[in-house]
This record gives C-alpha cells, structure tokens and sequence, in this order.
C-alpha cells in the first residue's frame, strides 16, 4: 500500500462526504412535473488516499459512472462534499475550479465515442494543453505523451478511425496524462477491448502509474482487473456504499453478502467444477429501492437468520444499515456480517424466485 | 455410450466484398456430443458466430461462399432444403443470442411468442400450446408463469428476457443448444443464474448444447469440451481440463496468462503484444504468429494442422510437445499467486 507519509498525518487526495445524486425523473413534455427522482448515489462516504488505487465494483446501474462524474465534478451533486487536495471543491467554479480540472482527468470506457473523429491523434492529444494555455512546444510535449503510452509519436497526424480499439484507448491516455493530473478517474477503461488488448493497458495504466505518481479510481464490472490493480477496493449496490476494504480482505474474507455473492458469481476459469451463490431475481431500479437494506429481498444471510426462505429479519427490510467498521480498515454496511461458517451457497439454494419477487413487491409498495 | 449430435468437418465461410475476401471461417471441424457442452471461445471477429449461422442455415448463402460439411444425425445441412432447415431450426435445434431484446417482438406477449412456436411445429390446441409456454417459463425459473405469460417483453427485465429466450428455445425439447453469448449483455448476478440454468437443463433433458463466449472463465465453468479459435480457425481443442490445465497453443497460454482472477492474485499479467489480424489480409502461416513470443522458421511460411497430440487434446502449432510443455511451466510459474 502506497500511502503518503510526507506530510505527517497523511491527508487523502479525495474525500467525499455524505454524498448524493438525484436524476429528477419527469413526466409531460411542456409542463414538465417530477414524478420521482433517480437515485443514482446515496449517502457515500469515501477517501482516495495520495498514491493509491481505489477499484469501485458494482452491477450496471448501482452508481459507479455517477460517482467517477461527481468526483471529476462533471455532474453537480444533489448533496454532500467533495475535497480534493485539502480543500472543498464542491461548489468551486471559474478560476478555482479550472485549476482542480486540471489535477483531475477521466479516461471513459469507449475508445470510439470519447474521441473526436475530425481531430488528428496530435490534435485530441494536444487539446488540453491549448485549453490550458500551456507554454512549449506542442508537438514535442505530445509526442512525448504517445511515446510514453506506447503509440508511435510518428502517427502524430493520423485519425482515430486509423487505430486499432487498444490504440485509442492509449490516446484516450494519452490525453488524459497531458496535464499532469494528480487523479484519473478510470470508468470501465478495458471493458470495450478485445480479451487479448485488456492487458496491454491494464498493464500501462500500472505502470504509469509508477512514473508519474498517480491516484487511481479505477471503476470496473471486471472483479478479477479490479482485483490485479487495486489496493482498496469498493462496492456499491443500488447507489450505495455496502463494502469497502483492502483488497486481500475484500476478496477473500468479504462480510458483506452481496460481495460474497458477487465474487462468487463470476466465472474463475479453474478449469474445475465449482458451486457458487447463485442469487435470486435482479437488481431492483434506483427510482424505486427496496425499504431498508437494499439488498434485503435478494439476501440469502437474511434468511439464515431468520431461519425461514420467505422472512427477512425486520431490521434487514425497514432500517438502513450504516457502513461500519467490522475490522481495522475494513467496512460494510449490514445488519449481520459474514461469520465464518454462513453457509450462503445453501441459504441461496433454498430460495426460490418467488420469495425473492414478493419481498421485492413488499419492499418497494 | 457418447452420442455425437452435430458434427462440423473442414467448414469455410468466406464473404466476397470490393475490399477483399474476408475468411471469417476457414477451416473449422468439432463435435457436439450429448449430455455435453462445448464451450466455443475467441476474441471479437475470430467466426464463432458465423460459424453457428451456418450450421443453423442463417446465412444468406448469396452473399457467402460457403464449404464444408455440417453433420446433424448424418444429414449434411449444408445440403439441406429451406423446408428441412426451418424443420430443424426450432424442432431440433434451439438458438439464443447475445441480445435478448432484438429476438423477441416487442408487440406481442412473451406467453403468445413461445406458443406460436409451438403451433408452428407441433399439431395442437392453442389452448394446449399456451399452457406449454407456461410450463417452458416455469422450467427455467420465471416466478408466476401464468401471469408473466401475459406481459410484453418490455415488463420483463434484462434476466427475465434472457430466461424468456432460453424458454422459447426450448419449447420443442431440441436435441441441440446453441447459445450465442448468453449472458454478455447481463449483470454478473444475473449471469451466474442463467448459466445455472442453461447447465441444469443441459443435464436434466440430456441434450447438447454451445456456448459461445468470449471469456475463458465463462467457458470454463461450465463447459466440458473447449474450442479456442483465432482469425476464423480454431487453434486448440480439448477437454475443459485439457485445455485449461495442460493448455498447448501459445494463443491459449497467452490468453490464460493475461486475464486476472478473481480467486487469487498474480504479480504480473503477461498481455498478448499486438492485436487481432485483418480477416482480408490474414497473416501468413500460422496466423497468430506476428503476436506470438514463440514463433520459429516455419511460423510465417507454413500453416499448422490441426493435430491431435494425444488423447483428443488438440492443437495447432508447429512448436515441439517439448518446447511447449517449457513454454508453459515458464508461464504458469509467472502466474503463482502472490503470498
Ligand atoms: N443524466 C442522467 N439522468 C438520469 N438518470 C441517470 C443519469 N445518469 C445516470 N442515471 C441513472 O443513475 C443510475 C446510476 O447510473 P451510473 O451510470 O452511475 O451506473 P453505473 O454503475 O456506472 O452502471 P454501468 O455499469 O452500467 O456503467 C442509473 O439508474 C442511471 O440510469
Ligand atoms: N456479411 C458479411 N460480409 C463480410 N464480412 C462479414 C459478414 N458477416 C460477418 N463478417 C465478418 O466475419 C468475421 C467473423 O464474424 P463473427 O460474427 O463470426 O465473429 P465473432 O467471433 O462472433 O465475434 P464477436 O465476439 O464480436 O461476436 C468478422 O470479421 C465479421 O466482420
Ligand atoms: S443487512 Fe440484512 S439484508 Fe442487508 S445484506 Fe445484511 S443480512 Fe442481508
Ligand atoms: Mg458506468
Ligand atoms: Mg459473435
């Protein structure tokens, strides 16, 4: 782990605080009236400590692309704090907040669409360091960049259609090392290449990361990428922060359920044959989450407590439970964290797809 | 005693266009047995989907060249007529694809979709053919059938809808699944329950079935046969332990030594250099060799043969049984987890 002791007490590079985003959903075309608001974050509470790389992990739609926006300050948050570098970004703007945009970039997860066709690589390359007025000599600062991102500086003045996915990838890199930023925001950046190119980058983000001192939050559906690369790793469910915690501890002792079942559901390619915790039904919609512990109506740990497929204990499905130390660095936000033993394989098996449909009605009326 | 259900000799799938003959199948041979699956692997443009379009007699034969010979109880399909095909497309052999969404009608009720397949290939009732559908989404997990039955596939979420298909492919008890990257498009939860299903029912009406995935893992969970192939052509065959335990073809090797794990953590992904060959200009030789660490004299002159190296594991690659059997303790010693 790469934490920063220069300073004495060391301070994270990132904190956010109370954190939450809404997405008013809206009915009508002239008269628009809300009718109910997406939840994409809720309540997150979380620091990226300087030097280190933070994995986020989490099914489609639980607020992983949200939360990378909120940080980069792309999307304004419903509530809550953001600090960066010591001081409180969250309603910065002009002059400050060009300053911050500057330590801040994000690479996205598709290659095609973040780059603009009309430009030459030099030109996307290069853009930020025009737009931030930065003195010296373009052409050589960006060749440089493609240099170090392993694209050949020769094809400074091709076009992205002329690149390979892995290669624009690299110039999505590229670009977003040009102003020595302090943080990259990572949203899914191997998710669109092929299986083969994934480790080329996952490689070169590693290893400039090395270089260049960099803070990472790195954001991927890929558990076993999130894994190789991260030194913290975070979980959310349905908009929420359920787990968080060193990577080792995280994959191999996880307390929260829905971690447990998530890392088991992915495929492990052992070659051998393997049972997993198969949970019932799917994520529930954020404009519309179950009561209390969201992830209540699909938890097989509620039902060993309760000792019945069909009850939740009433804590489980009417009170929110906070993110709690369940170990040093380690946290998770559950009522009743894994105990050694839990048999969740079993306790998943004995439900059927119908308990988990009525406690959903039931959560959610 | 195994039962061979659909066999795949030397099948070529070449399409003219003004820029060039792309080969996206060139060459491809396997064997589909009963009771198991053959997981079909590859990265993005390597023929795996064209090459179960052609076996189901969905390629537009005008715009393809097509050879070969597809073996489905002894019958060549690739000779077989419209009638004969649309006969077993459905009746014998079931399909589901990666999109759940594009193959379902988003004007008609799921209920009235599985039973119009039914009336379509089998002589009964409408009454007899919906309370069929019901059973077919009872059967692959849909809670309240009979209700579920009467929604549009819109109601129905991405899981549901994949369920749906899975349901739709089986209505007609095929002998033969083929299952185009299932579960690509789906949560990893998600996932893991309709590989459970489409294993379960595999087992509980003994048929065969394909999968096709672009992940390793995937395949490897729950298949017991693996075809790997690259730029239209398969490299290696085996069995499930074969390939994964004892992988021979450095494209293989490569691929198992750069995909993380989850289960443990390595100190180093060793990538494969460069990407996946035009399928118009299709590297001479062994087709994988400007990417290969390992390549040698004969790699860009000659192509290798698909051989079977001992007890059905096959390979092709024109490296020793020596020098791969180094080649791959040197790369799995890499991949011991880190303590
Ligand atoms: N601009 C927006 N307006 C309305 N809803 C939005 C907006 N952006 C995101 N959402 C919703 O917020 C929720 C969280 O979305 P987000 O993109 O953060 O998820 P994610 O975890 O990145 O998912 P994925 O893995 O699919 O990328 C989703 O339900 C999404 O539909
Ligand atoms: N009608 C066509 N004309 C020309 N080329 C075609 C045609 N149909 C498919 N191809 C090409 O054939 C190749 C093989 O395609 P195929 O869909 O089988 O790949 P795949 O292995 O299924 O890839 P993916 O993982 O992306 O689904 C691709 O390069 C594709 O562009
Ligand atoms: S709080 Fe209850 S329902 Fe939520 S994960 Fe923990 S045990 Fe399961
Ligand atoms: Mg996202
Ligand atoms: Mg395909």
């Amino acid at each position: 782990m790469s934490t920063d002791t220069r300073g004495g007490a060391a301070e994270p590079l990132v904190a956010v605080q109370d954190l939450v985003k809404r997405f008013p959903i809206t009915r009508g075309i002239i008269l628009q009236r809300q009718i109910g608001a997406v939840h994409a974050v809720e309540d997150l509470t979380l620091h990226i400590a300087r030097g280190e790389t933070l994995g986020l992990v989490g099914e489609s739609g639980c607020g992983k692309s949200t939360t990378a926006r909120l940080m980069a300050r792309l999307v304004e948050p419903t509530a809550g704090s953001i600090r960066f570098d010591g001081e409180d970004i969250t309603h910065l703007s002009g002059r400050a907040m060009q300053h911050v945009r500057r330590k801040v970039q994000i690479v996205f997860q598709d290659p095609y669409a973040s780059l603009n066709p009309r430009q030459s690589v030099g030109q996307i390359i290069g853009a930020p360091l025009r737009i931030h007025g930065i003195e010296g000599d373009r052409r050589r600062q960006v060749q440089d960049l493609m240099e170090q991102t392993g694209l050949n500086p020769e094809h400074y003045n091709r076009y992205p259609h002329e690149f390979s996915g892995g290669q624009r990838q690299r110039i999505g890199i590229a670009r977003a090392l040009a102003l020595r930023p302090s943080l990259i925001v990572c949203d899914e950046p191997v998710s669109a290449l092929d299986v083969s190119i994934q480790a080329q980058i996952v490689s070169l983000l590693t290893d400039l990361q090395k270089e260049h001192d960099l803070t990472y939050l790195f954001i991927s559906h890929d558990l076993g990428v999130v894994r190789h690369v991260s030194d913290r790793v975070a979980v959310m469910y349905l908009g929420r922060l359920v787990e968080l915690a060193d990577r080792d501890a995280l994959y191999e002792r996880p307390r929260h359920p829905y971690t447990a079942a998530l890392i088991s559901a992915v495929p492990q390619g052992t070659g051998a044959n393997r049972r997993r915790i198969v949970l019932q039904g799917d994520v529930p919609s954020p404009a519309n989450p179950p009561s209390g512990c969201p992830f209540h109506p699909r938890c097989p740990k509620a039902r060993i407590i309760s000792g019945d497929p069909a009850v939740v204990p009433e804590n489980c499905a009417t009170e929110m439970p906070s993110l709690t130390a369940v170990a040093p660095g380690h946290t998770a936000a559950c009522w009743y964290p894994l105990v050694p033993g839990d048999d969740l394989i079993a306790a998943a098996e004995g439900m059927a797809p119908e308990v988990v449909e009525q406690a959903e009605e039931a959560a959610t009326a | 005693m195994s039962e061979v259900l659909l066999e795949v000799r030397d099948l070529v799938v070449h399409f003219p266009t003004p820029d060039g003959v792309v080969k996206a199948v060139d060459g491809v041979s396997f064997t589909i047995e009963r009771g198991r699956t053959l997981g079909v692997v590859g990265e993005s443009g390597s023929g795996k989907s064209i090459t179960f379009l052609t076996v189901m007699g969905l390629i537009n034969r005008k715009s393809a060249r097509v050879s070969g010979e597809v073996l489905f109880e002894g019958r060549n399909l690739l000779e077989a007529t419209t009638e004969e095909l649309r006969h077993i497309r459905g009746d014998r052999i079931g399909m589901i694809f990666q999109d759940p969404m594009t193959s379902m009608h988003p004007m008609y009720r799921v209920g009235d979709q599985i039973s119009e397949a039914i009336l379509a290939h089998r002589n009964v009732g409408k009454r007899e053919a919906g309370a069929r559908a019901v059973e077919a989404l009872r059967q692959v997990g849909i809670p309240a059938p009979e209700q579920r039955a009467r929604q549009y596939p819109h109601e129905y979420s991405g899981g549901m809808r994949q369920r749906a298909m899975i349901a739709m492919a089986l209505v007609l008890d095929p002998d033969l699944l083929i299952a185009d990257e299932p579960t690509t498009a789906l949560d990893v939860t998600v996932q893991a329950q309709i590989l459970e299903v489409i294993d379960e029912l595999k087992q509980r009406l003994n048929i065969g079935v394909a999968l096709i995935s672009h992940s390793l893992a995937t395949v490897a969970d729950v298949s017991q046969d693996v075809m790997v192939m690259y730029a239209g052509r398969p490299v290696e065959r085996g069995t499930r332990g074969e390939v994964f335990d004892a992988p021979l073809h450095p494209y293989t090797l490569g691929l198992l030594s750069s995909v993380p794990r989850v289960d443990v953590r390595v100190e180093r992904l060793v990538p494969i250099e460069g990407s996946p060959p035009s399928l118009i200009n299709v590297p001479p030789g062994c087709a994988f060799h400007p990417r290969c660490p390992y390549r040698f004299d004969p790699c860009d002159r000659d192509v290798p043969d698909l051989r079977d190296r001992g007890g059905g594991h096959d390979d092709a690659c024109h490296l020793s049984a020596e020098a791969k059997a180094a080649n791959r303790r040197e790369r799995l010693d890499m991949q011991e987890p880190v303590t």
